[in-house]
């Protein structure tokens, strides 16, 4: 019988004995950096297999992508559309106000556009990528205190004064979500049969999403371009720029030293690190690895939409270099939210009954968007 | 699904049958013989490697068993003539390489060329993006083809203005960016009161860029006529346009300006500026900085490897670039005979 992870886990009394600085959500567990799941090795040195010629090699490999490419096209959306043989879908949820939470995308950030609003303004917009992903796993609220990756953290838990409110309210479940199918022999057998359970190739990200019961989807299931639509405030999460190891100063925004005054050898150091005769209290800020760290960009509006490239152009911008991963999501935002119960997206996800008559154009624009081949009006 | 490789073909037999009568490496030209991928080129022969104290040992080939063959004087001049780099490049040079492209395109579309960043900040999808948008915003607007040392008038949206628009005429002495982030400055007297305003070429409020006159300086930027003299950019705003042949070269404007005594806004003589008139400039500067000044203007640049690398695009990556923006124009060309 499932748990609740916060009927087993007894809360400790808050610890006063500590400043602030302890409790601030920088500190944090060595594996937390490891992305999830860390306990399976996902990549595998290739084996050379001096049987094999050049030749055949290729072929077995071009075999392999092939496998890839039919698993991928069969399980898409135009594949589900076209299908006259399949039942229709079950009876699609609808949204709940306050209660439900959709599934994210997995996106790529590529780089940056400049765009102009049509009064005259200029915005920056981020050109995220969204590649084939498919829905592996849900995982419901009451199983989360099984859920391996949280099992792990059980001594890190217990040592906290509080817990994170998704783990003890349990009104979200997991949903995990694969993303960029590849060549098997990339990976380990342990990797793909991640993926085994759900018929799927395997991939090389695997994410997490936060989603609502109703909102859940079932492996296998596809997830597209128009989960989000232009105008949708997204909230996207991804790894900061890693700056490497830096100072203080860098670092913290630390004053240092000055330059000049008989300055000994005090340019650009931390100075005290408090105590008092005692230790030096967790948490204190000192040199370190700066970036490489989850941030998120929240309430972010879709200004574009292309589904040539299957781009999203997202206002602003967001953290991490230019391809690397990130997740986008409905906006946490309690503004966006309300907004969200005037205007539904598509519950559970875009399917392709969701489209309109004539299909998409190849560039969808926010109304107050002003596309390159138009001339500016402004009003009097 | 892939087609089989034939188990017949002469090659992989011949191939596998050589590999183990006689016992010993397969040769390359054997590998290649009947297969449809090339000989390697030039490019890829791996020059012979003296021995060095510090380095890693290499045998004598009659040791090694194996023998590659010292390149050819020639076979080195095409290597160094292909990869775009050296000491017998210029950038005139490297741009007549792609001569396929007519040189119109790449005196319209500068800003097409990607941006000289790391390759890891760049990407080939959003390059393509700045291309299209680029060009679509060229059938809103006819973008003249500038330089710096231009003479361009440029009217913007104006809400406060008197007819809504607003006129400037300037020199053009910066030119900064690629693609639609492409900025120019232009630079004039106003009522005696220098002003250097900073456009973009992408921006919608521009109503019109008119080329007043067409041409070239010596230097990729003008900053230096901060400390010159308000004359070198006093331009009438009531100019009328100089008219030019595209056909023709960019005539190329070699006046040296004397620049005011010092201080001045930045240490112009070490930046290797051309268009200065250096005689005059020294007369300024203390011997420590003449000759300073001198060591940094010798000619070992065209040695240094590096500085060419990072600060050159890649051929290949410009030759893609004007490629793509060529098309491009010809389909903006049958779309202004259209509205025509």
């Amino acid at each position: 019988m499932a748990t609740a992870p916060h009927t087993w886990l007894r809360l400790v009394p808050s610890c006063r004995s500590y400043s602030k600085a302890t409790r601030l959500h920088k500190i944090d567990y060595p594996w937390k950096d490891e992305p999830k799941p860390h306990w399976v090795r996902q990549f595998e040195a290739r084996r050379v297999d001096a049987d094999l010629t050049p030749e055949n090699r290729d072929w077995l490999r071009q075999w392999r992508l092939q496998r890839v490419r039919d698993a991928v096209a069969s399980s898409s959306e135009a594949a589900a559309a076209a299908s006259p043989l399949k039942e229709p879908p079950a009876a699609r949820p609808l949204w709940t106000p306050r209660v439900s939470q959709r599934c994210g995308l997995v996106g790529i950030k590529l780089g940056i556009l400049p765009m102009w609003y049509r009064n005259g303004q200029k915005v920056h917009t981020t050109v995220v990528q969204i590649p084939d992903q498919r829905v592996l796993r849900w995982v419901p609220p009451e199983d989360l205190g099984n859920y391996a990756s949280l099992r792990e953290m059980r001594p890190y838990r217990l040592n906290q004064s509080f817990l994170p409110r998704w783990l003890t309210q349990q009104r979200w479940g997991l949903q995990l979500v694969g993303a960029v199918p590849a060549d098997p022999a990339n990976f380990t057998a342990q990797w793909c049969g991640i993926f085994k359970a759900a018929g799927l190739p395997p991939m090389r990200k695997i994410s997490r999403f936060l989603v609502s019961p109703d909102a859940s989807l079932q492996p296998g299931a596809c997830l597209g371009l128009h989960h989000f639509r232009v105008g949708d405030c997204v909230d996207v999460v991804a790894r900061t720029v890693n700056r490497g190891f830096q100072g203080v100063m860098e670092r913290h925004l630390m004053e240092g030293g000055p330059a000049a005054h008989g300055s000994t050898k005090f340019h650009r150091k931390m100075g005290s690190a408090a105590g008092g005769g005692g230790p030096i209290y967790r948490g204190k800020r000192m040199p370190g690895v700066m970036g490489n760290r989850f941030r998120a960009a929240r309430s972010l509006p879709v200004l574009r939409v292309n589904t040539k490239h299957r781009l999203l152009f997202i206002k602003g911008f967001t953290p991490g270099p230019p391809h690397s991963y990130c997740q986008i999501m409905d906006s946490w935002m309690l503004d966006v939210r309300r907004s969200l119960d005037a205007n539904p997206p598509p519950m559970p996800t875009y399917f392709a009954e969701d489209a309109p008559e004539g299909g998409y154009p190849e560039d969808v624009y926010h109304p107050d968007l002003l596309p390159y081949d138009q001339p500016l009006e402004l009003p009097d | 699904m892939p087609p089989a490789p034939s188990a017949a073909a002469g090659s992989c037999a011949l191939s596998l049958g050589s590999r183990f009568l006689f016992g010993c490496r397969v040769t390359a030209a054997h590998r290649f013989a009947a297969s449809p991928v090339q000989p390697p080129s030039p490019l890829h022969q791996q020059p012979h490697l003296q021995p060095c104290r510090q380095g890693r040992r290499w045998l004598r080939p009659e040791l090694r068993g194996v023998y590659k063959p010292r390149l050819s004087p020639e076979a080195m001049k095409e290597f160094w003539r292909l990869s775009g780099i050296g000491p017998d490049h210029s950038r005139a040079k490297a741009a007549d390489q792609q001569a396929e492209v007519p040189p119109e395109i790449k005196r319209l579309y500068q800003e097409a060329l990607p941006p000289i960043v790391s390759q890891d900040y760049r990407d080939p999808i959003v390059e393509s993006l700045h291309r299209a948008e680029m060009m679509r915003r060229r059938r809103v607007i006819n973008i003249p083809e500038f330089h710096v040392g231009s003479i361009l008038a440029v009217s913007v949206m104006d809400k406060h203005a008197p007819n809504k628009v607003n006129r400037f005429v300037g020199l053009c002495i910066l030119r900064r960016h690629t693609g639609l982030f492409t900025t120019f400055t232009l630079r004039n007297m106003v009522d005696q009161v220098c002003v250097q305003i900073e456009y973009e070429l992408y921006s919608p409020s521009i109503v019109s860029i008119q080329l007043l006159k067409l041409e070239r300086r010596l230097d990729d930027n003008l900053l230096y006529l901060m400390d010159a003299p308000h004359s070198h950019c006093t331009i009438p705003f009531d100019m009328v346009p100089e008219p030019y042949s595209r056909n023709d070269p960019v005539p190329v404007n070699r006046e040296r300006v004397r620049l005011n005594p010092p201080p001045w806004m930045c240490k112009w003589h070490l930046h290797g500026y051309q268009g200065i008139d250096l005689e005059h400039l020294y007369s300024y500067l203390s011997d420590k900085d003449v000759a300073k000044a001198i060591e940094f203007s010798k000619a070992y640049k065209r040695y240094d490897l590096l500085d060419q690398y990072l600060n050159r695009v890649p051929v290949p990556d410009a030759d893609y670039a004007f490629k793509d923006i060529f098309i491009q124009h010809q389909e903006l060309l049958q779309h202004q005979q259209q509205q025509q």
